[in-house]
This record gives structure tokens, C-alpha cells and sequence, in this order.
């Protein structure tokens, strides 16, 4: 039975990524632009999703790790001119490297500790993106980023984006599904027992806070190049809460719940703009309406339509 | 008011005279006060119905705006606005208590934040329909506009009343909810409350009347902050941090603790910006990490069951 | 045959007349929700009234205008994906607006990207006209050069010897700063700085430095402190005599009504400021007219000086296509450059090297008037960079 599920899971990824790789066929460059857009935030929520899903902690400080990524690769790019096939992989190594030891004291703390812990730090980082103006720019930005030539066009961008995602959420999959992925949800459902069959419950928490930094760090670097600057605000706490409301809306039970949230959150919020000043309302009240009536997010739905359906 | 001579020696600005101590002391103290007010609430709610009120910070900012409305455009006495604030706001939160999160204590824990910022994008828009977007000032409440000379230091009366508040606000809610049989219930609830509804307490109520008044002291907090700050859209933004901040070093849940974190937010804050100005914008979350790094469970708090 | 060619003929009447009568669109990115609504919602609203008048003149180029307004929402990432959609999705041929610094630069890297024109009216970033400086983006608001020039220019004639500086710690503080320091010797060259001090942006809390600042004993303090700031320190230093013995010279804008009427009573002595357009004082002969049109779309007398900085955006975003006789890029920024109009706050010219227009703001002493409800500007003087 789970072979089935998986097959048809497949399928589905499949068929979604062949849909997604004619999109530039069609001819609209706003379309490409927006998937790009959404398909940067989706590996964001998915790997903010490791900490939130996986451990049954929530993180104040995501946006921490995606701007370093972001930063770092930009640097790296224009100020050192170094080629992307270098910056790239070292902006990630150092967002990941920078979890790992924010991790270190975060996940001795849980619950709404831990979330404070991971704020104080992420607000750290912000700090010193604004205050060291000589590297970063300041709150300046950091525009101008260099790009090759291959990817400064949309689409190109738009396929290299399509890419890395594509391997990043693979990445992301696998390590979900892995023994350790596994282990990791007995965490979350109970610690203590966890910690009586002989699993370090910490070290566990803590690898999944290294692997989420290190993939939030990649949709960092992904998200600069397509911007051509980084900012002091993607740094910022609302980044870090902005992601967190995309992985609740999307549900945190389900490996592809923030991918929907991701992409259901950034597209209201960019209609909701271009249909009036007064968006906060409407998102706002599709939210609430969201959250009365599916209480597991947009995946709770899902599931809930598949429920009705297999009544008689 | 005619406090017109300055008691600083203006060879002695680094470093610290005790005129200087005094000033930044008192303050931080008043800092703390104002901050405590607001995050107390914030901690009454965590505490029983461990919501994290992501839309604290707008009650406050409704609180200072509704001051605005009532005092000065229609011209009332300030304290008439300050008590038009806080009912106003546990007015407002008591029927989105009753309305709308009830429903969702059952549910995913994790829901109630994103409620909460719903909330948030509501009622922003709701304050630019209502007041525009237009800055405001609040005047200082009659006798309350000048400074006190103490001889060796000089100090602003509005704020030394903060100072008197925050002390009077911490005791009557020491009263509350240790000294009397409705507190009692309150913190059973924040224990066990399932057995407190076998019990037969109506636990619906006790979560309603607990979220109304730590709402109400938001606004209360943000009619006391109005005479001494601009009042522009956003001023909700940053407070709630440090809402969150204050009510996490004390303990959560612990109501001490948040007056204890909201003196070590004054002080930090204050002399931290005197003698470290570069640090400014993080000394808040710099002050959370250390405590948190030494005491994971804040200042005064304990171990949650289970972890 | 015949039938066809008739066909392919009226396609081409068709698409002809659709050219014609395709408006000229211009996308706008203010701040209207959150921090930056103060100065955005105005701004727009002087872009709004621009474009209503051009197009009950027939608008540009004989084609009518179709504004496509957006919020900025104060975020440089957001507002660099508004202006792409813009661009994209809306086909706009020209782009106009943004508050902060930060959301210039970011607009003015798109602008780079896709070659569409851009012109900053309020960011004073001096980047965005020095190192980030591209064909495609110009500025119609002042800079933090011009204004620290001023600044100095007003310290040297107030006799200042010692000065306490005071700028907001973030980049339009620095910069202002930096404007100064370059203009301060050539004015006041006895004055010396005895204390800078930089509270952060969006500070409330000012006692952590009044009290510096008192002790200093500084004349006169130079401060970039805007709008909310402005009024929190005037909140939280007047009770303690603060403005009894300083003359505050201050370049953010908070010789306004909006400050001043909102502090009414409670607006300080000493104090010297500037303001992009005043209500009740102009400079050129146009602004009555202007301001009164202004008042009648707000429904107040007392308009905000920001909405002149939306107008201007427009007007010259008109003038520059009919110059150009265009709406290509290339050509209305080739037309920008050099450009001379006439505005309600008098002629200006955007140089065409630095792509920046000699924009001024009204200076002056801000004083009580018995038949006012709240201090105004007088003596108001139009200062212009040369």
C-alpha cells in the first residue's frame, strides 16, 4: 500500500516539474518570474519545515540562515567575482555551518523558548548585516550582483531555479524520509520515549537544525541572484515570521504542505496588492477564514476532500 | 515649569556621575514600567491559554490611538482615555475571544499564530480606515508636562509617575490572582484544564475573561506610552518583541518574573545605549540570549513538565 | 483575394487605432501600509492629482495616462518584485515613487535590469545618483548633499560654535552626515562638533541621550531626526528646559504643518527646519493654484508637503515623453537629461550628468502666529542647490 502511495506521489511530482519546465513556453514573462519567485520561497518553507514538522519545534529565526546564504553568495559573486559553481556551494556550507552552531545552544532550550532562542540569534545576524555597511552594503543593500551570462536571462534563471529546487526538495525528501527523518517524528511525538529506546533527542534536533539552515541558506542564494541585491529587511524577523505563516497555512504534518503554503501565501500577497491598497485586509480575512475552517492548513484539505471522496 | 538650569557638568558626559547614574537609573525604571504594563498582559495570556498573541502589539497601538481620540479630539481628561482605552480593548478582545479563537484551543496548537496574525493584518488596516495615516501626539496629562529638581538631578514628572504605575498595576494583579478565589482558578487553569472543567469551573469563561484583561492592559499600556511618543501607523511592530522578550527572561507565565524581566529590559536598554550605542538595535535580544543561554527556563521560571 | 487584403487592411486600421488609443501607463510604488504610510499615502495622492489633471488635458502625447499604483510595502525585495511585475505584466513605460533608501536603490537596479526609466521621488540615498548611477534612473527630490550643505550653510549664519549632531543611525542619517561634515568648514569654520549621537531608526526612547546631549554643552544641535522621531524627543526633552538654550536645526522635514500642527502647543522654540512645500507659503506663482486644486481632491486646507513630491514625479515623467515625442526608454531618458519645467515649487532643472534635479526645500525659523492654531515657517526661504 505505501509502494502505491509513493508511485502516485511520484507521478504527481513528476507530472507538476514537466508542467512547470513548458511554463517559459507560454510565453508570459510575469508567469516565469512569479514561479521563480514561488519556487524560491517553497524550498525556504520546506527546509524552515524540518525544524517546525520533524521536530515539533517552532523557529523565530529562519530568515537568519536565507540571508546569510543570500549575502554570502552575492559577496562572494561580485566583490570576489568568484565563479556561481564556488559561491554558490560556499554561501550554503556557511549557512549551514552557522546553524550548526546556533543549533548547538537552541536545542538545549524547546517550545516557545527555543523560538525565542532562535529569534535572538537570527536578530544577531540582522545586526550585523545592517552594521557592517563596508561588506554588506547596510541597510543600503547589497545591489549590483553579478550574474553569468547564462543566467541573467529569465529564463535561464528561471530553469536554473526550477533545478535547484527540484534537487534541493529531493535532498530535503530523502533526509525526511531516511531513518533519521523517521527518528525524528518519534521525537516530536514523544520525546521521553524516544530518549528511553536510546536516541540522543538533542543531537537528533540538532542535525535537523543544521540541515534546515543549510537548505534555507540555498533559497537564500537563489533568492539575491533572482533579486540582484539582498537586503537588511530579508534578514529581519517578519522574513522569519512571513515564512513560518507560509509553512502553518500550508500544514506542517505533510512533507509538501509548505510548498502549497509557500506558494498560496506569496501569490496572495501579490494580488492582494494589485487589486488594492487595503490588502492586509484581504489577506487577512482569507487567512482567517483559512484557519477556522481547516485547521491543518491548505494540506488538511486535501485530505479532507480525499476523506469525503472515499465514502460511499 | 521653569527648569531651566541644567545639573550636568559638561566635562563629565562618558563618564558616569552619579547625576548621570541617577538619570539613566530613573529612566530605565520608567522604561521598564511602561514595558511592564504592556507585557504583563501578554504574559497573563500566554500563561493560561499559551497563545502566542502575535497582535499584542496592535492592542497597544489601538490603546494610545483610542487615548488620541478621546482626549484630544473630543477633549476629555487624559486619564478618561486611558480608562476608555483599556475598555475599548477588552471590549474588542473579549468578542474575538467568544467569536472567533475559541474554536480554536481544540485545534492545531500552531493555528492560534497564524490567527493571530490575521489579526494583525485586520486590525492595521482597521486603524488606517479609522485614524489615516496621519501622526499624532497626545499632550502630557494637566501638571504632568514639566520636571521635578531634586537638586542633583533633574526629572520629568510624567515619567515618575510611570514609575508609581508600574508597581501599582504589578500588586493589584499579585491580588488577583494569588489572593483571591477567581486567580486561584486562573492558575489551576494554566495547569490542568481538563480537571478543572470536571471540576465543574466554566474554564470557557476564566480563558475569556483572561484574554479581555491582559488585552485591556495593552491598552492600557499604550494610553500611558501616548504622551511621551509619536503615535504613527506601525508602532505595534517592534513592541511586541520585546513584549515577548520581557514576559521569556522573566519566566513565562510567572508574573514577577515579568516585572523582574522588564527592569532588566529598562536597565539593558537604557545604560546599554548610553555606553554602547552601536548595539542598540539588538541589546534587547543580545539580553535574551544570556539570560536564556544561563537560565533556559528565564529568570524566574520552571521547567516545563515532561522536557 | 480581394477579400483578404480588405481583411489584412482593416487589421491594420484596427491595430492602428489601438496604438492611438492604448494609454501611456505609469507605475507607482509608495509606502501605504505599515511605518511608511505617513509620507507614502500623501505622495500618492500628489501622483493621483497630477495624473487626473494631465489627462483632462488630453493627457501625454495625445494618449491618455493610466496610473498603476502599488504598495511598496517599506520592503526593498517586494518593492524590486512589484517593479518587475510592473514592467512585465503591466507593461509600464516608466516608473516613479519609493520612500526609503534602500527601496531606491532596489528600484533602481531593476531599472538597470530592464531598462525602463526610473525616478526617485523621495529617496535622498546619495548612491543612487553617485556609485549606483545607470541611464535609466533619475531623482526629483533633494539629496543628503544638498541638505547637509544647507544644514552647514544655517549653522555658519546661527553663529554656532559648538555643535551637538544628532542623525538617525541608518543610511539617510550617515549619509546626511557625511553631507555635513563636507559643508561645514566652508561655512561655520570655527564650529566644532562636540558630541554626535545616532539613536537608532524608529527609536522611541530618547532619554539615553537627552540627557548627553544637555550636558554637552552644545549651542546648537544639527539633526536628522524625522517625524515621529522628531516628536518623541521634542515629547521627551521639553519637559526638562531641552529647547530653552538650543537652536535646532534640523533637516528632516519638520517645518511641516503635519509636525507642527500635530504638536501644536507643545512644538518648541529654537527651532529651524525645512519642508519640500508649505500650505500657506509659495515661491512661484503656479503654487496657489496647485495647492488649492490639492486641497479640494483631500478635502482639507492644510495639504501635506509630500503630495508636491508625487505631483512633480508625474509632471516630469509627462514632460520628458513629450519632449521625446516617445515612450521609449532610451529616448525619455535621453530627453530627462538637461530637462527644465515649471513646478509648483518654481523651475527645475535635472542636471545631465548626475541625473539629479536642483529641487529646494523652504528653511526657516518656526514661529508662533496669533492668528494661528500651530507654529508656520517664517521667514520661509526657498533654498536651491546651485
Amino acid at each position: 500500500m505505501p509502494q502505491r502511495r509513493h508511485l502516485v506521489a511520484s507521478a504527481i511530482v513528476v507530472l507538476l516539474l514537466a508542467l512547470l519546465a513548458l511554463l517559459p513556453l507560454a510565453g508570459s514573462r510575469y508567469a516565469v518570474d512569479l514561479a521563480t519567485e514561488v519556487l524560491i520561497y517553497a524550498l525556504f518553507a520546506l527546509s524552515l519545515n524540518v525544524i517546525i514538522g520533524f521536530t515539533g519545534n517552532i523557529s523565530f529565526g529562519h530568515a537568519a540562515y536565507f540571508a546569510i546564504g543570500g549575502y554570502a553568495c552575492a559577496i562572494l559573486l561580485t566583490t570576489y567575482n568568484w565563479p556561481l559553481l564556488f559561491a554558490l556551494p560556499a554561501a550554503v556550507v556557511l549557512a549551514g555551518l552557522v546553524a550548526a552552531v546556533v543549533g548547538y545552544f537552541c536545542v538545549r532550550l524547546t517550545q516557545i523558548y527555543f523560538a525565542m532562542l532562535t529569534l535572538a540569534f537570527a536578530m544577531l545576524v540582522w545586526g550585523v548585516a545592517f552594521k557592517w555597511k563596508a561588506v554588506t552594503g547596510g541597510d543600503d543593500g547589497f545591489t549590483g550582483i553579478k550574474l553569468p551570462a547564462m543566467l541573467a536571462h529569465y529564463i535561464g534563471f528561471f530553469y536554473f531555479t526550477l533545478a535547484v529546487v527540484s534537487v534541493g526538495t529531493a535532498a530535503l525528501w530523502v533526509i525526511c524520509h531516511s531513518a533519521f527523518g523517521l527518528t525524528l517524528v518519534a521525537v516530536r511525538e514523544n520525546a521521553v520515549r524516544a530518549g528511553f529506546i536510546g536516541v540522543d533527542t538533542r543531537r537528533m534536533r540538532w542535525a535537523a537544525f543544521t540541515v534546515a539552515g543549510t537548505f534555507g541558506g540555498l533559497a537564500g542564494a537563489l533568492f539575491g541572484m533572482y533579486h540582484r541585491g539582498m537586503y537588511i529587511e530579508n534578514a529581519f524577523w517578519t522574513e522569519s515570521a512571513n515564512v513560518l505563516i507560509m509553512v502553518l497555512l500550508g500544514g506542517i504534518y505533510s512533507f509538501v504542505g509548505p510548498i502549497f503554503g509557500a506558494a498560496a501565501l506569496h501569490l496572495l500577497q501579490t494580488f492582494t496588492n494589485q487589486y488594492t491598497p487595503y490588502w492586509p485586509t484581504v489577506l487577512g480575512l482569507i487567512l482567517l477564514v483559512i484557519v477556522m475552517v481547516l485547521p491543518e492548513g491548505l494540506i488538511g484539505l486535501a485530505a479532507r476532500l480525499k476523506a469525503r471522496r472515499g465514502k460511499p | 515649569m521653569s527648569v531651566t538650569e541644567w545639573r550636568v557638568p559638561s566635562h563629565e558626559i562618558a563618564s558616569m556621575t552619579l547625576t548621570m547614574f541617577t538619570l539613566n537609573a530613573f529612566y530605565g525604571l520608567a522604561l521598564a514600567m511602561n514595558m511592564f504594563i504592556i507585557a504583563s498582559g501578554l504574559n497573563l495570556i500566554f500563561g493560561v491559554l499559551r497563545v502566542i498573541n502575535f497582535a499584542h502589539g496592535m492592542f497597544y497601538m489601538f490603546g494610545a490611538y483610542i487615548t488620541f481620540t478621546v482626549a484630544k479630539s473630543w477633549g476629555a481628561p487624559f486619564f478618561v482615555g486611558v480608562l476608555a482605552a483599556a475598555a475599548a480593548l477588552g471590549l474588542i478582545a473579549f468578542a474575538i475571544e467568544r467569536l472567533l479563537l475559541r474554536h480554536l484551543y481544540d485545534k492545531e496548537h500552531l493555528m492560534q499564530l497564524l490567527f493571530t496574525f490575521a489579526l494583525v493584518l485586520l486590525m492595521s488596516d482597521a486603524a488606517k480606515m479609522i485614524w489615516g495615516t496621519d501622526q499624532y501626539s497626545v499632550g502630557y496629562p494637566p501638571g504632568m508636562g514639566g520636571a521635578i529638581d531634586l537638586g542633583f538631578v533633574v526629572l520629568p514628572q510624567y515619567q515618575l509617575f510611570l514609575c508609581a504605575i508600574g508597581p501599582l498595576i504589578a500588586v493589584a494583579m499579585w491580588l488577583l490572582v494569588d489572593r483571591t478565589r477567581w486567580g486561584r482558578v486562573v492558575r489551576a487553569a494554566t495547569q490542568d484544564r481538563e480537571m478543572l472543567a470536571a471540576l465543574g469551573v466554566n474554564v470557557p469563561m476564566v480563558y475569556a475573561a483572561v484574554f479581555t484583561i491582559g488585552s485591556a492592559l495593552a491598552g492600557v499600556g499604550g494610553a500611558l506610552a501616548a504622551p511621551r511618543i509619536a503615535l504613527v501607523p506601525g508602532m505595534d511592530a517592534t513592541i511586541i518583541n520585546e513584549c515577548f522578550i520581557i514576559v521569556i527572561i522573566g519566566g513565562l507565565g510567572n508574573m514577577w518574573g515579568s516585572f523582574l524581566g522588564a527592569l532588566a529590559f529598562g536597565f539593558v536598554v537604557q545604560f546599554g545605549t548610553v555606553l554602547a550605542p552601536n548595539w542598540q538595535d539588538v541589546l534587547p535580544y543580545l539580553l535574551m540570549l544570556v539570560v536564556l543561554l544561563i537560565r533556559p527556563w528565564g529568570l524566574l521560571g520552571r521547567p516545563e513538565a515532561g522536557h | 483575394m480581394k477579400y483578404s487584403v480588405m481583411l489584412a487592411a482593416v487589421g491594420v486600421f484596427a491595430a492602428g487605432a489601438a496604438v492611438a488609443q492604448q494609454p501611456i501607463r505609469i507605475g507607482v510604488l509608495y509606502p501605504l501600509t505599515g511605518g511608511g504610510a505617513v509620507y507614502g499615502v500623501p505622495a500618492m495622492a500628489g501622483h493621483q492629482l497630477a495624473v487626473e489633471e494631465l489627462n483632462a488635458k488630453g493627457g501625454i502625447l495625445g494618449r491618455k495616462i493610466e496610473s498603476i499604483e502599488r504598495d511598496d510595502k517599506l520592503n526593498p525585495a517586494s518593492a524590486s518584485s512589484t517593479m518587475k511585475e510592473l514592467i512585465t505584466k503591466d507593461k509600464v513605460d516608466i516608473v516613479l515613487g519609493g520612500l526609503a533608501s534602500s527601496v531606491g536603490l532596489a528600484m533602481s537596479e531593476v531599472s538597470k535590469q530592464e531598462k525602463v526609466v526610473y525616478i526617485s521621488t523621495i529617496p535622498k540615498s546619495i548612491q543612487i545618483t553617485t556609485d549606483k548611477l545607470h541611464k535609466y534612473v533619475f531623482r526629483t527630490s533633494a539629496n543628503t548633499d544638498q541638505e547637509g550643505d544647507t544644514m552647514a550653510m544655517l549653522a555658519g549664519k546661527n553663529k554656532l560654535s559648538k555643535i551637538c549632531h544628532l542623525e538617525l543611525d541608518y543610511a539617510y542619517g550617515n549619509d546626511l552626515e557625511v553631507g555635513i561634515l563636507k559643508a561645514l568648514p566652508k561655512y561655520a569654520p570655527d564650529a566644532k562638533i562636540v558630541l554626535t549621537l545616532k539613536p537608532k531608526l524608529g527609536a522611541t526612547d530618547f532619554n539615553p541621550f537627552i540627557p548627553q546631549v544637555m550636558a554637552a554643552g552644545c549651542d546648537g544641535v544639527l539633526s536628522g531626526l524625522w517625524g515621529p522621531h522628531f516628536v518623541s524627543w521634542v515629547k521627551q526633552a521639553a519637559p526638562l528646559g531641552f529647547f530653552n538654550k538650543i537652536k535646532w536645526i534640523s533637516g528632516g522635514e519638520i517645518g511641516s504643518h503635519e509636525i507642527a500642527g500635530e504638536l501644536k502647543g507643545e512644538y518648541p522654540d529654537n527651532v529651524i527646519s525645512n519642508a519640500y512645500e508649505l500650505w500657506y507659503h509659495g515661491n512661484d506663482p503656479s503654487h496657489a493654484a496647485f495647492q488649492a486644486r490639492l486641497a479640494k481632491k483631500l478635502n482639507t486646507q492644510e495639504t501635506p508637503q509630500w503630495a508636491a513630491l508625487g505631483y512633480i514625479g508625474v509632471m516630469y515623467a509627462a514632460a520628458a515623453m513629450e519632449k521625446a515625442k516617445s515612450t521609449d526608454p532610451d529616448k525619455v531618458a535621453e530627453a530627462l537629461e538637461g530637462l527644465s519645467i515649471g513646478t509648483p515649487v518654481g523651475k527645475l532643472t535635472i542636471d545631465a550628468k548626475t541625473h539629479q534635479a536642483n529641487i529646494g526645500q523652504f528653511w526657516g525659523p518656526m514661529v508662533k502666529k496669533p492668528d494661528r492654531a500651530y507654529r508656520i515657517m517664517e521667514p520661509a526661504e526657498y533654498i536651491q542647490p546651485k
